[in-house]
């Protein structure tokens, strides 16, 4: 089994109207045994972006708390927090550091622009950006995701109507994955407020 | 080798049994072989690239009353579930369940094959077959494939005329008599909630719970067993189905969810 | 032993997808219509699925050459079987004969996904499901191939009904209707072609209910 599949995880964000949603399955297993179901995947960078880390725990972790230093950094030097679009090039930029020994993570960006514009991104393991216009994902579920995905997506969803898809997408996704799932963590980011939601998903 | 396919044999055709056109089609069926000399390394190549190696949790034990016998329902193909709804008790005959990890297709065709085997000896001996017998059956035919490749892990459980019976039979030729098996990537975890609460003396309803939680809390922890808890008994008067649980609904009835957990409150953004 | 054995290795995929959806007095069978083998499409022109009988009809993919000697095993089993009883075979009937086909090439399988779909002979629509070796469950609807990953999860949401192990038993049929089903199949092609490219070109569908059988083409992506 790859290192990418030791932990297992599923990493979805889909763009609406004006905002985005990001979510994650909550399971943190050693190969097929489940250790936690209560693991965090998607990381606050700030209010409006949010960072999704799937692949090894242990790197994600890792990787997480340096791209907070760098981040603390820039707000220290610049007195404001970092564009989605600049954030993305950081990961990128720190993924392709490690070229030939790469952080076993896919990372999944989805932030609002000044000018309330969502964006979302993702990247491999060594830092090739993927810009993408409608939803990204990533995880040991990402097949399932992707089927899921192309046929539920719809452009230009209200905040609510995009966490009803982003929730079916991914619970419909991780019952068919063994290595994600036991629950899901939404966060649905528009310009005025935050909406962080834990699914009720089933548990094996 | 000696490959041992008797039973394998079909019935002659009707008429124009010397048809030479049905000659390929009706006499004994046989395994076709590639033709090739490292069989070994040829099989441990393409099996793994057409068959869903199974994850599984079954269980299997003897109490007072006769037997219990509990599984769950996935099948899957490396991380992808293949499918939620599998049988993974199979009713050999009114008096006798075998259970399947390893192999989906080689538990199916074999334990079938045992079901014909266990007919016709009671068309033979006017009596039915003893759990002992059967088991030893299937291991024999087990042994004789030894090598080849097949996955089977099963337990065998029956009434006969002693009583309650109960077998582990295996791929390579094992097996064994005991009280209490657990097969599959999830009888660890199956174990060790059996093990906890089995006593021999239990009623039938004490009894199928523990096998029900036993394969509940072995689905929480395996990735690769899930979906329906399906619960056996078989006692003096044949076996009975006694339940069928959605995993995912019988973890919300062990573990109910407390308001607060679930839905959290809106969290206004600072700063925005 | 020579090197040539070394590297023996019999088997290609040319890909594809197959969906077979059971309703109360339908059922649908589709499969894309493209053949390719890694990067490159054999032909954008190439029927996956097979009649078996009037009322089955066999969805493959996989390995073509094999799919091929499956198809014209199971076409010469049945005709013998209907010079010896007179009748066509059962759907269910059919199902065991493509099992037992499967397991006795169990040491040198046949590399074919299958989905088998008919109506049964009180004209319900079933549906069964295989792996490469011969293991089948019968089930209310499939995918297999090459782009099976991406659509289970869309059939498991707008099809999910009770599974039939569960104790006391419930009432599981397919709550779509025949339209909604082959509008379902529809989306979940578009959706697979844009993501597979093993899959695309165009879907065959096939509609078998009491009045008969119906044949629709949809053109899909090509790139």
């Amino acid at each position: 089994m790859s290192i990418f599949e030791y932990n297992g995880s599923a990493l979805v964000a889909m763009v609406g109207k004006n905002c985005f949603a990001i979510a994650s399955d909550r399971r943190l297993g050693v190969n097929l045994q489940t250790i936690a179901t209560d693991f965090q995947k998607i990381y606050k960078i700030h209010d409006r972006l949010y960072l999704g880390l799937s692949g090894l725990g242990t790197d994600a972790q890792t990787l997480y708390q340096r791209l907070v230093f760098r981040h603390k950094l820039y707000q220290l030097r610049e007195e404001r927090d970092m564009k989605p679009e600049t954030f993305a090039s950081l990961v990128s930029a720190i993924l392709y550091e490690k070229r030939f020994g790469p952080y076993f993570c896919q990372p999944v960006i989805a932030g609002l622009s000044d000018e309330d514009k969502p964006f979302i991104c993702t990247m491999d393991s060594i830092g090739a950006k993927e810009l993408a216009k409608d939803f990204v994902v990533a995880g040991t579920a990402s097949e399932s995701l992707y089927g899921a995905c192309e046929a539920m997506f719809k452009p230009d969803l209200e905040p609510e109507e995009l966490f009803e898809v982003v929730s079916q997408a991914l619970l419909s996704s991780v019952d068919r994955d063994c290595l994600s799932g036991w629950g899901g963590h939404v966060y649905v980011v528009t310009p005025t407020e935050v909406t962080e939601r834990i699914l009720k998903g089933r548990m094996d | 080798m000696k490959l041992d396919t008797s039973g394998l044999e079909s019935i002659a055709p009707l008429f124009g049994a010397s048809n030479e056109l049905l000659d390929g089609l009706s006499t004994a069926p046989a395994f076709d072989l590639p033709s090739n000399v490292d069989l070994d390394g040829f099989l441990k190549e393409t099996i793994q690239m057409v068959k869903p190696a199974k994850g599984t949790t079954t269980l299997a034990f003897i109490f007072k009353e006769g037997v219990i016998v509990a599984a769950d329902s996935r099948a899957s193909m490396g991380g992808y579930i293949s499918s939620q709804s599998v049988k993974k008790i199979i009713e050999i005959n009114p008096y006798m369940l075998g259970t399947m990890a390893g192999g989906a297709a080689d538990c199916q065709f074999w334990h079938r094959n045992l079901g014909i085997k266990c007919r016709l000896h009671e068309l033979a001996n006017k009596r039915r077959i003893s759990v002992t017998g059967a088991s030893k059956l299937l291991a024999n035919i087990l042994y004789s494939y030894r090598g080849m490749g097949l996955s089977v892990g099963t337990m065998i459980a029956g009434w006969d005329e002693t009583g309650p019976g109960l077998y582990y039979v295996d791929n390579d030729g094992g097996r064994l008599k005991g009280a209490r098996f657990s097969v599959g990537s999830g009888s660890p975890y199956a174990y060790g909630v059996l093990d906890d609460g089995y006593r021999y003396d239990m009623s039938i309803e004490e009894a199928a719970e523990l096998a029900r939680r036993a394969i509940y809390h072995a689905t929480f922890r395996d990735g690769a067993s899930g979906g329906v808890a399906s619960v056996y008994y078989v006692g003096p008067s044949g076996w009975k189905k006694l339940s069928g649980d959605d995993v995912g609904e019988l973890h919300y009835h062990y573990y109910p969810v407390t308001a607060g957990t679930v839905e959290q409150e809106m969290v206004e953004v600072t700063g925005a | 032993m020579s090197k040539q054995q070394a590297n023996w290795s019999p088997y290609d995929n040319n890909g594809g997808s197959c969906v077979a959806i059971a309703g109360a007095d339908y059922c649908v069978v589709a499969a894309d219509t493209r053949m390719s083998t890694g990067y490159s499409i054999l032909t954008r022109d190439y029927s996956k699925i097979c009649k078996l009988a009037d009322k089955c009809f066999l969805a493959s993919s996989g390995f073509q050459a094999d799919v091929r000697a499956l198809q014209k095993n199971l076409a010469a089993r049945h005709l013998s079987y209907q010079h010896q009883h007179n009748k066509q075979m059962s759907c269910p009937a059919m199902a065991q004969l493509l099992s037992n086909t499967l397991y006795y090439k169990r040491f040198f399988p046949y590399y074919a996904f299958n989905v088998l779909g008919g109506l049964d002979s009180e004209g319900k629509g079933c549906v069964f499901t295989y792996d490469a070796v011969g293991s089948y469950e019968k089930v209310g609807y499939s995918a297999q191939g090459s782009g099976s990953t991406l659509i289970m999860p869309v059939l498991d949401k707008r099809l999910q009904s009770p599974s039939p192990l569960l104790l006391p038993p419930q009432d599981a049929v397919t709550p779509l209707s025949e339209e909604e089903a082959i509008d379902l199949v529809k989306t979940v092609f578009v959706a697979a072609t844009e993501r597979d490219i093993h899959t695309g070109d165009s879907v065959e569908i096939v509609v078998l209910n009491a009045d008969g059988i119906r044949r629709e083409h949809v053109e899909l992506r090509k790139d």
